[in-house]
């Protein structure tokens, strides 16, 4: 799959999540800031995503996945031939960027 | 008048013990009763994020309860039942002697009957044959089950009420108990609280919200931690608690052995979100201010929290920030002990197991160790938490409770002064 397919799929699933138009969405967009996604809302999305792609991501990869830009890059890099380095995308750079996770929001 | 508040017997199911001197000789050691999941036959665990919870192991009703009454619950009534039991036994009530209209059951339950509800759902849908729906399905999961078999087996037939607030069910079940007898509708209000819901379906619902720790599933006794930087989500939890609530009248009447005195309770919500706090921990603070206002005490008099503290990144900062926002220079003087770091989050049990470690800190003078509190997150860093046993004098304890649906309890327990 091609990275503008990966990145259209993710902005497809956001424009259904959030009831907008594609074209309103940009992939520098921030996903809280611009957005307006809650963590829980985050969550949801990376759900939809998880299914549209057949894979898990783990509760450590949340870290970083913080814009539109971040969540296609990750997605691009599960989807890589995986380098015998390193355990199958577990870890991206995306991944490893500093940001907020979207987890640390949940309480109770 | 009001009539003043008592507590006067103490009962407990939980991952570190049954009964309330294993349960409090394992906290003041700081065991965690956290274990691998085991039992979700025939689901293999790998496709779950965490992998840990808070079991009754070995937990065999039989022991503690009548063989047929137990068959006819679900596991959480049963601890139900088992902590009542233990809780009228301590508190030397005698049910023959009561006026049974006076002796109120209030249960706080979040998820209640999820083991025959996930089965008989799983079986319909499998199989289709909607006349195989075990004919006790309707009864075992209505919410209320519990406080219901609660009354039938120990006669008490005043008020009986289901809470279910979620994570803070029975610290809300444990005011109202309060306020049921403070109101003289009741002299004995026994408050249980009771969760057992690590099923295959509950507790891939929580893998999802990405809530629970999945960081330690190699090491499942420092999965729990809260207040510690190294925390990563909270630790599913069962068991079940009770404590006897009378008024002081009729517990001087009878001569009964004092622990505490639930003297103040708060409830509120945040209208903000289902699951998110308001990150400024200003609602928390309202609520306990206004349960220390119920109870006729001011910020300055207490002398320990048991915090809810679940173990996740914002739960704990949250509550440390509200904590340090009421308290103020006194934050540092309070100790503080997260109950969850041994246990787990026991979910519609927490409040009451809470609860009854608050009553034992205010009767013994002694405070249960915060587990794994290694590494202090500064953002909620707070001097009285500690990951050994205290030791003090405690006059007036509060207990913290949150649940989702944006909704808050506290509870203040204070000293018994004859």
């Amino acid at each position: 799959m091609s990275d503008r397919a990966v990145l259209e799929k993710i902005i497809q699933a956001l424009a259904e999540y959030l009831k907008r138009e594609a074209a309103a969405i940009k992939p520098s967009h921030h996903l809280r800031d611009d957005l307006g996604l809650d963590s829980m809302a985050v969550i949801e999305l990376l759900y939809k995503i998880e299914e549209v792609f057949n894979f898990q991501i783990p509760d450590q990869d949340l870290v970083g996945l913080t814009t539109v830009d971040s969540v296609a890059a990750y997605v691009e890099g599960r989807l890589a031939p995986a380098p015998t380095s390193i355990s199958p995308g577990r870890r991206t750079k995306s991944s490893l960027k500093a940001g907020t996770s979207p987890k640390s929001k949940k309480k109770r | 008048m009001q009539a003043r508040v008592v507590i006067t017997g103490l009962g407990v199911v939980s991952p570190i013990g049954v009964g309330i001197d294993e349960f409090w000789k394992a906290a003041l050691a700081g065991r965690s009763g956290i274990s691998g999941i085991t039992g979700f036959d025939p689901f293999s665990m790998d496709g779950y994020r965490s992998k840990v919870a808070g079991q009754v192991r070995d937990f065999s009703p039989e022991r503690y309860i009548d063989r047929v009454q137990a068959d006819r619950v679900d596991r959480y009534a049963q601890f139900a039942l088992v902590a009542a039991k233990e809780a009228l036994a301590d508190s030397g009530l005698r049910m023959e002697k009561e006026d049974a209209h006076r002796v109120g059951v209030i249960v706080g339950a979040g998820m209640g009957g999820m083991v025959m509800g996930e089965r008989e759902i799983t079986q319909l849908y499998n199989y289709q044959k909607p006349h195989r729906v075990h004919p006790n399905f309707i009864p075992v999961i209505t919410l209320n089950s519990a406080s219901g078999i609660v009354a039938m087996a120990y006669g008490a037939k005043g008020p009986n009420v289901t809470i279910s607030t979620a994570c803070s069910s029975s610290a809300h079940a444990l005011g109202q108990g309060l306020h049921c007898i403070r109101e003289g509708r009741a002299d004995v209000v026994i408050v249980v609280g009771a969760d057992a819901s690590i099923t295959p379906l509950v507790f891939a619902g929580f893998c999802s919200l990405r809530a629970l720790s999945s960081k330690f599933n190699d090491h499942p006794e420092k999965a729990s931690r809260p207040f510690d930087r190294g925390r990563d989500g909270f630790v599913m939890g069962e068991g079940a608690g009770a404590l006897i609530l009378e008024s002081l009248a009729h517990a001087k009447k009878r001569k009964a052995r004092i622990y505490a005195e639930a003297a103040g309770y708060a409830a509120t919500s945040e209208a903000y979100h289902m699951v998110i706090p308001r990150e400024d921990g200003e609602e928390v603070a309202v609520t306990m201010k206004l349960a220390l206002a119920d109870a006729g005490a001011i910020p300055a008099q207490v002398d320990y929290i048991n915090a809810h503290a679940t173990s996740t990144a914002i739960g704990d900062a949250v509550e440390a920030k509200a904590i340090r926002r009421l308290f103020r220079s006194r934050a540092d003087k309070i100790a503080v002990s997260a109950t969850k770091s041994l246990v787990g989050h026991t979910l519609g049990a927490a409040g009451a197991i809470g609860a009854i470690a608050s009553v034992l800190a205010l009767y013994s003078g002694q405070i249960h160790p915060t587990a794994n509190y290694d590494d202090p997150d500064p953002a909620c860093e707070l001097a009285g938490i500690s990951n050994t046993a205290q030791e003090r004098k405690v006059r007036t304890a509060l207990l913290n409770a949150f649940g989702f649906g944006s909704n808050n309890a506290a509870v203040v327990l204070t000293r018994y002064a004859a």
